[in-house]
């Protein structure tokens, strides 16, 4: 049956989520024009569609928002794709604390913003999520967005277009 | 990366095969035993192309942009993936000549599209981005293994107007689509400066196995698109059995179409091989040989669904 294609996801309401964005980070609701929010789990997903076109579907768009937490945290993805039109809740780091960041450090440091989720910058592009509290700024960069010291680093680290040998790419 | 004598010599048996069809043969092969350059795309859902090139300037990463697509870029660093950029998914990595079927289908915002065999998925991102993120692309994948690494860079890139699914490609459900891409699975003989052991495993039993799979793909990628829709079908192989051999068992469904791409040098297809009559429309195929455009090797055919088609 088509009908199974949503499986488990859930159409929430867009305002709910639209509002989030525009409370903590000042974005504007024009920037999620045409796009839908689904609720599977504890998770909330953007996609371009209103609906769900009538798949077994692996996933749909991508993940946006974790509900686990209160407040609800951002993806790191989402900030990477919104978060350039965050107007407050922004913090923009320099190439030594932004390498710092990237390896998984906590960062020592007083911004002018709220205390909670913030957008994480380097010159103005987005690095990811963090978590500020008065002070210190904790890396919220889901692992596999971590840069680590070439002796540390993972033999295979993840390169796509790598992974394969039979077919594309 | 050097090759063992013994693969080495076995590949360049294997590729004998192709001497009467490639042009300027030693040349491809002593392209073919050369390493590939690194390639990144700039992804615009995320970054432009004078934000990106500021940040490799002020990061002193040398870089020189394609003469044929403005978005990628040959960069002169060995890891690309120890790039801040990189996690900040403003590029991927991703082989020049697999930046060209997407550019060939030509998706539109709004449109719905089909990526038959998506995995890892940068063709897929690479039409979001095309597509501004509106419309749906549906990327497609029969490997349950290969859906976690297509998944991790569809999120990375930001394409959220993709829906991912594990059919097998040859019974797709039904549905109408306004264009196609069918990147097959093949013998990967366009990869060898990657994965030099390539080769070895190719033959042409190999070939023609993987042939009666393509057809049934690219088959039913046709009758999944509208009539009149595009539909791109590509490979990473030379092997005719699996470029023309397959696209001449299509043209009851669909016709060729010529189609040029400036700055970027190519063969035409072949209108015959080994005895095999393929047709005279098969010219309007295109083959891109490693020598060419210093490039992996690629196959690309652009269809067009009949109106009417005899199904």
């Amino acid at each position: 049956m088509s009908r199974s294609s949503a499986e488990g996801f859930q159409p929430v309401n867009k305002d709910t989520v639209v509002s989030m964005w525009r409370e903590r980070f000042g974005i504007s609701e024009d920037v999620f024009k045409g796009f839908g929010f689904f609720r599977r789990g504890r998770m909330i997903w953007a996609f371009s569609l209103p609906e769900i076109p009538p798949f077994r579907c692996e996933s749909i768009g991508m993940r946006v928002i974790s509900m686990r937490e209160s407040p609800w945290k951002p993806t790191t993805y989402a900030l990477q794709l919104w978060g350039r039109h965050a107007r407050k809740n922004v913090i923009d780091l320099n190439d030594e604390m932004a390498r710092r960041f990237f390896a998984g450090e906590s960062l020592e440091l007083r911004a002018q913003v709220e205390r909670g989720y913030v957008v994480v910058t380097h010159m103005g592009s987005v690095i990811g999520c963090g978590l500020y509290t008065p002070g210190k700024l904790i890396s919220q960069l889901p692992r596999e967005r971590r840069i680590l010291d070439d002796q540390n680093a993972p033999e295979h680290h993840a390169q796509p277009g790598d992974t394969q040998q039979d077919g594309t790419e | 990366m050097p090759i063992s004598i013994h693969s080495s010599h076995m590949a360049s048996e294997h590729l004998e095969r192709y001497r009467d069809i490639i042009p300027d043969f030693d040349a491809f092969l002593d392209s073919m035993s050369r390493p590939l350059p690194v390639t990144v795309r700039i992804n615009t859902l995320k970054t432009s192309a004078p934000e990106l090139l500021s940040r490799l300037d002020r990061a002193g990463v040398g870089y020189e942009r394609m003469r044929w697509y403005p978005l990628g870029l040959r960069l002169d660093v060995e890891k690309p993936g120890r790039l801040m950029e990189f996690h900040m998914g403003l590029i991927h990595v991703q082989e020049e000549i697999s930046m060209l079927p997407p550019v060939v289908l030509d998706p539109l915002p709004g449109e719905r599209i089909l990526d038959l065999c998506a995995a890892p998925g940068g063709k897929a991102a690479q039409m979001s981005m095309q597509m501004s993120n509106r419309g749906l692309i549906v990327a497609n994948d029969s490997s349950s293994a290969r859906i976690v690494p297509l998944r991790a860079n569809l999120e990375r890139l930001g394409a959220v107007n993709t829906i991912v699914t594990s059919y097998d490609g040859r019974r797709f459900p039904e549905y109408t689509f306004d264009r196609a891409l069918v990147d097959a699975p093949c013998s990967s003989e366009g990869t060898a400066r990657r994965h030099p052991g390539v080769i070895s495993r190719c033959s042409v039993k190999r070939s023609m196995d993987l042939q009666s799979l393509q057809v049934s793909l690219l088959r039913r990628a046709i009758q999944l698109t509208k009539p009149g829709g595009v539909v791109v079908y590509s490979t990473c192989t030379f092997a005719p059995e699996e470029n023309e051999g397959v696209v001449s068992r299509v043209l009851d469904l669909a016709d060729v179409e010529s189609f040029t791409v400036p700055g970027l040098r190519s063969s035409p297809g072949l209108p015959s091989w080994n005895g095999n009559d393929y047709g005279e429309e098969l010219v309007k195929c295109r083959r891109y040989y490693p020598h060419e455009n210093d490039t992996g090797g690629f196959f690309v055919a652009k269809l067009r669904r009949r109106l009417s088609a005899g199904e």
